[in-house]
């Protein structure tokens, strides 16, 4: 009997939300939105991309012109010059400071200016000097 | 009173000599009111190239790094006093740099040049200036004779 009786106002309640529902559209310009769970939701854009970090930036390294094993990685092996930023690819400010840190630690005798020490030819490389970012001058 | 690194290389010696040499480079800050934070010992090895001081060339050296805080005045006496010494081959001082944290500006440097802001304050700049390619020289200037060479 209860069961029925539930049945019954169920059947009674929803025919009349229908009522009332068709009764807005009919009427007022503005309907009520109501608030439902599966509403879209603000969130951040899924998709969008990691933002790109240089290599020194990404592992918090400040140059340092006494770390010079690490300095060397940006010099060229043949010529112990200092590569640039295209080929490095750094940011403007560490390129900067690495190679104002190579200066230092050649005046300071550390580093050799015209070629790479052998003991760090097989450091492992941080970029491709054949494949920069943009294209070289030469 | 300032930081400073003071990198020195010191010529080949056994050790009993080496440490009265450092004591004689340290006892040179401690009299002009320095004082000394951290003394590195970078070892002994080969120079990358040959350095030649007091009529002796060296090609080995023992590296030291002392990081000491003097005053400014000071480091151009230091500097002249360790110049002196027959033991010191070469020495520089540094001044330590603030801790800059800055973050990496690599995305806006990798854009197009178009969007690039230092592109475009050099588009602005070449607005406000002469194009001596295109520009030409107006007849009706109020001369009535021509100022250059033809």
């Amino acid at each position: 009997m209860a069961l029925l009786k539930t049945f019954t106002i169920r059947s009674v309640f929803s025919g009349t939300h229908r009522a009332i529902i068709s009764s807005l559209r009919s009427y007022s310009s503005t309907p009520v939105v109501a608030e439902e769970d599966d509403a879209p939701v603000e969130i951040e854009n899924p998709y969008k991309k990691e933002k790109p970090q240089c290599i020194l930036c990404k592992l918090n390294i400040t140059p340092d012109y006494k770390n010079y094993r690490l300095l060397s990685q940006f010099q060229s092996p043949y010529t112990g010059r200092i590569y640039g930023r295209h080929i490095t690819g750094l940011c403007k400010a560490k390129q900067a400071l690495v190679e104002s840190e190579i200066r230092k630690a050649q005046n300071c005798a550390y580093l050799p200016y015209y070629y790479k020490d052998k003991a760090f030819l097989k450091d492992p490389r941080l970029f491709d000097p054949e494949n920069p970012i943009r294209s070289h001058r030469f | 009173m300032p930081s400073y690194e003071l990198a020195l290389m010191l010529k080949a010696m056994p050790k009993p000599e080496l440490k009265t040499t450092l004591t004689r480079i340290s006892h040179a800050i401690f009299n002009r009111g320095g004082i000394i934070r951290n003394i590195e010992n970078l070892g002994f090895r080969a120079m990358p190239y040959k350095t030649s001081s007091h009529s002796l060339v060296h090609r080995e050296a023992n590296y030291f790094v002392f990081k000491i805080d003097t005053a400014t005045q000071a480091v151009a006496d230091l500097k002249e006093e360790y110049s002196r010494d027959v033991d010191i081959i070469r020495q520089r001082v540094y001044k330590i740099p603030d801790k800059a944290d800055q973050t990496c500006t690599l995305e806006q440097e990798l854009l197009p040049p178009a969007y690039r802001e230092e592109v475009q304050k050099m588009i602005e700049l070449g607005k406000s200036q002469v194009n001596r390619f295109t520009y030409k020289f107006k007849y009706n200037s109020g001369l009535d004779y021509y100022p250059f060479q033809k």
